[in-house]
């Protein structure tokens, strides 16, 4: 079941091609499936007539270290691929919520992002893409290179389109070289507005962290660094003068995990809040959610909302899109939020793509206007 | 062009931004790639969106094809006027409507000149990081069109990563709002899919895009090699090493001898066959170990010569070899076009040879300068367009250049874009499939087609004689050059080309 709607039959195809095939062969509604991390995000699905798990799809196909480049199928989880790319100390400077054993094709699909944005979100690394359109057909977009300007970007239009225009095949990821050192200071502040001060210090200062999170209720920082070992320690030497937590190693990644499964605990309703870097603590002030992780420096809060009308009124001042909530939310209040100009466009997109809607139907734009 | 039409667009606009006498179209008969040319019937200058929307609507009443422009820098003919129409030239709306410095933001018309956004942002420590090598006069709204990169987009990305809202005119003349000040992407990704889009799915009459802090420090080094192979393998040791140059670029001999005698005289070494100029910034701190780390680097690979800039003048020296090349050329040859091709950095060396091989057999002579980084090459090939001949071999050459990086898994275009002059390559690097899906999203947006026709798809899909004819001569382009990296009336254009992050 996926938003209570039954799945009638579950397939695995273990290449590109037989996806190809599988895509081609069904006439009903498809559904595409990683590692089903995230399978409440989106407007309530609408029919399941076949679902494809795509988790047999998990080649890295080829790995060029010194072109700073991968080439993955979908099913690749981002833990695989992470370790992967360890032996040349490289990463994908992503950390989603999703967790470790997200797919690569799952987490472009959905945009899964978390506390890393540093150096932008999933759309910023992927540089090309293959995908299998509701016919069956293969078609790819973008490149193998890591700056390419060759086509049109439809890699982007399928990033965060939650397989309604096409299933991804297969993502080509730039990477970058591991940072020399990485270091966490913590800290604990009285109350929303010195958490507030604190942070106008930082976006202010000379410090450049890779995250900058806001928890609430308890009001902590939690700033992550990441650079040359010196330009860490920099940093940590002009941190603003408060008491600080600083954590490295083990205990560090033992923290950011933590974080991750406190996200997980949130809910039954996540909202996550675009406004701007200015605008986080009134969001925070005028909302009240209960619990809240904010990107303090990139102006978004992920908060933990009572009740559904919460929604609509935060969405009288700001964008914002439902991470998650029980399905008859979603059913009643659209997970986007989209303006007027946006459907129209994303509708059309959609309408051409796969006319008989039959890409996991409802899911997406389809699913917007209740 | 019917004077109803004429007369329609002047009701619009102001008799004087309206374009449409013979002799003055010849200024707009084609951009920065003077191999295709083709007269609009007339030009428009809109000031504000709304004007760009009726403008819009008129050419689709009279079914007549339209396209915007910005500065006519770009190198690819995206603002060729490819079946005449309307060319919608954007440079009056140049303002910078606001800079936001708490949230690092500015929001600024498309025919802002891209240097402008970083000196405006300067009083506030922030910059604009795109930096293509036409920044001094390249408009913004043409960045966003073609996806611009340029020297430093090695680390900072390119153009589709630091634009965050757009207002556009779509094709059918209604006026949208896409983004937010966050760049959170929310529902589909509409803005990633207009950046770059090479002015086919819409016109961008507001952008906003992202500032960043001016890095506390820059270090610039220039390293000089006796082979094309040990200068190659230092590019991919750097990045072996871990290191995230800020720009890594590849001058070659003929590049160098052209440099040294022009007035962009930067001290290159002149026995070298090839030499490197490394930029790296961030923290003071750790700087110079990464700096010393890439001196290491290139002395394993036989370096002959290691120079590290120790002020700002002479990073200012360095960087003004690297963007004058392209004027410096006319020592060289009258004239010349600039490619741009994308390789796996690791295939430098072999792709470099065989374009060698290529110089000698066309008897064309070619000069590399390039974004090493990344594997963006561009080759200069110098000619004399008074031999027709030497014209027709270009596009041989050119094509075979195209062929080679696509058989070593690279691509088209880094930055250029395809526009007009390569979209018959399409078909190197894109399958039927591929271009029948890039076509059903064009449909999308510009479902009549007008909005800058015979662009990117091969012509073959329906194109129309565009005249292949006239070149650029490098002594003009040499001018243009020149009057903005040594002439700059802010005083500033000596100091700040090429290297926005300087601090």
């Amino acid at each position: 079941m996926i938003d209570s709607v039954p799945v009638s039959k579950v397939v695995q195809p273990e290449s590109i091609e037989e996806l190809s095939q599988v895509i081609a062969a069904e006439k009903g509604a498809i559904v595409p499936l990683g590692a089903r991390t995230q399978t409440y995000f989106g407007n309530p699905l609408r029919r399941a007539d076949c679902a494809i798990d795509l988790s047999r799809l998990r080649q890295i196909t080829e790995y060029n270290p010194a072109d700073l480049t991968v080439h993955v199928q979908a099913g690749v989880a981002l833990g695989q691929l992470q370790h992967a790319l360890l032996e040349n100390n490289q990463f994908l400077p992503l950390d989603p919520w999703s967790g470790p054993e997200a797919t690569v094709g799952g987490i472009a699909a959905t945009n899964s992002q978390g506390p890393f944005r540093a150096t932008g979100t999933i759309r910023d690394w992927i540089i090309g893409m293959k995908v299998v359109e509701v016919t069956g057909r293969i078609s790819k977009a973008g490149g193998r290179v890591v700056k390419n300007v060759t086509g049109y970007d439809l890699q982007k239009l399928y990033t965060g389109s939650l397989g309604t225009l096409a299933i991804i095949g297969e993502v080509s990821l730039k990477l970058r070289a591991k940072f020399g050192r990485t270091a966490t200071a913590v800290t604990r502040t009285n109350d929303a507005d010195s958490a507030d001060r604190l942070v106008a210090l930082i976006r202010k200062s000379a410090l450049q962290p890779v995250a900058c999170e806001w928890i609430g209720p308890e009001n902590e920082i939690w700033l992550r660094l990441g650079e040359h070992p010196r330009a860490v320690e920099w940093q940590l030497q002009n941190l603003p003068a408060v008491e600080w937590t600083i954590l490295e190693g083990a205990g560090e990644s033992a923290a950011w995990e933590r974080l991750r499964s406190r996200y997980h605990a949130l809910g039954p309703i996540i909202l996550r809040v675009v406004g701007q870097p200015v605008t986080v603590h009134e969001i925070i002030k005028e909302y009240r959610p209960a619990a809240w992780i904010a990107h303090a420096l990139n102006g978004i809060v992920i908060a933990q909302i009572a009740s559904a009308s919460d929604i609509q009124r935060i969405r009288e001042k700001y964008r914002a899109v439902i991470e998650r909530a029980p399905v008859e939310v979603r059913k009643e209040i659209s997970t986007f939020g989209l303006n007027d100009a946006e459907y129209t466009l994303a509708r059309k997109m959609k309408d051409s793509f796969d006319p008989e809607g039959r890409l996991n139907p409802g899911r997406h734009v389809d699913g917007e206007r209740k | 062009m019917k004077k109803e039409i004429i007369d329609k667009l002047r009701r619009v606009l102001q008799t004087s931004a309206v374009v449409d006498d013979e002799t003055e179209l010849l200024v707009y008969e084609c951009d920065g790639l003077p191999l295709f040319k083709n007269k609009p019937d007339v030009v428009v200058f809109p000031t504000t969106t709304a004007q760009v929307a009726q403008i819009v609507s008129i050419a689709n009443e009279y079914g007549i094809p339209f396209l915007p422009r910005g500065a006519g820098t770009g190198l690819s003919g995206g603002a060729l006027a490819a079946e005449g129409g309307i060319l919608i030239e954007l440079q009056r709306m140049n303002r910078i409507l606001s800079i936001d410095v708490e949230n690092r933001i500015a929001v600024v018309q498309p025919g802002v000149v891209n240097l402008h956004i970083s000196q405006a942002a300067a009083p506030y420590g922030l910059y604009y990081a795109p930096d293509p090598s036409s920044q001094m006069s390249c408009s913004i709204g043409g960045n966003v069109a073609e996806n611009s990169g340029g020297p430093h987009c090695l680390k900072y990305g390119m153009t589709t990563n630091h634009i965050l809202a757009i207002e556009a005119v779509t094709s059918g003349g209604d006026i949208i709002r896409l983004g937010n000040p966050a760049g959170e992407m929310i529902g589909m990704d509409l803005i990633g899919a207009i950046v770059g889009s090479e002015g086919t799915f819409a016109i961008v009459t507001e952008i906003t895009v992202r500032l960043l802090p001016k890095p506390q420090a820059v270090k610039t080094l220039l390293a000089a090699f006796h082979s094309v192979e040990e200068c190659s393998q230092t590019v991919s040791d750097v990045i072996a090493a871990g290191i995230v140059p800020s720009a890594l670029e590849f001058v070659d001999a003929k590049t160098i001898e052209a440099v040294e005698a022009s007035v962009y005289k930067a001290g290159y070494p002149l026995d070298a066959v090839a030499a490197l100029l490394i930029e790296v910034d961030g923290f003071r701190e750790g700087l110079d170990e990464t700096s010393q780390a890439i001196v290491d680097i290139c002395r394993r690979n036989n370096a002959y010569e290691v120079r590290v800039a120790k002020d700002d003048d002479e990073r200012a020296r360095l960087w003004l070899g690297r963007k004058g090349a392209f004027g410096a050329m006319g020592r060289l040859a009258p004239d010349m076009i600039t490619m741009d091709a994308v390789i796996p950095r690791t295939r430098l060396p072999e792709v470099l040879v065989a374009i060698d091989g290529m110089s000698e057999r066309y008897g064309l002579a070619v000069a590399n300068v390039f974004h090493a980084g990344d594997g963006n090459l561009h080759p200069l090939i110098l000619f004399d367009s008074r031999h027709p001949d030497q014209v027709e071999k270009i596009f041989g050459m050119s094509e075979e250049i195209m062929k080679l990086c696509v058989d070593v898994g690279g691509s088209l275009s880094g930055e250029h874009g395809i526009g007009f002059e390569k979209k018959d390559f399409m078909d190197l690097v894109f399958s039927e499939a591929d271009l029948d899906t890039m076509m059903r999203v064009k449909r999308v947006f510009n479902p009549h087609g007008r909005l800058n026709p015979a662009k990117i798809f091969p012509s073959r899909r329906g194109c129309t004689e565009v005249g292949k004819h006239g070149t650029t001569s490098t002594a003009e382009i040499g001018k243009r050059v020149e009057e903005v990296l040594l002439g700059a009336p802010s005083g500033r254009g000596r100091r700040t080309e090429g290297a926005p992050g300087e601090g």
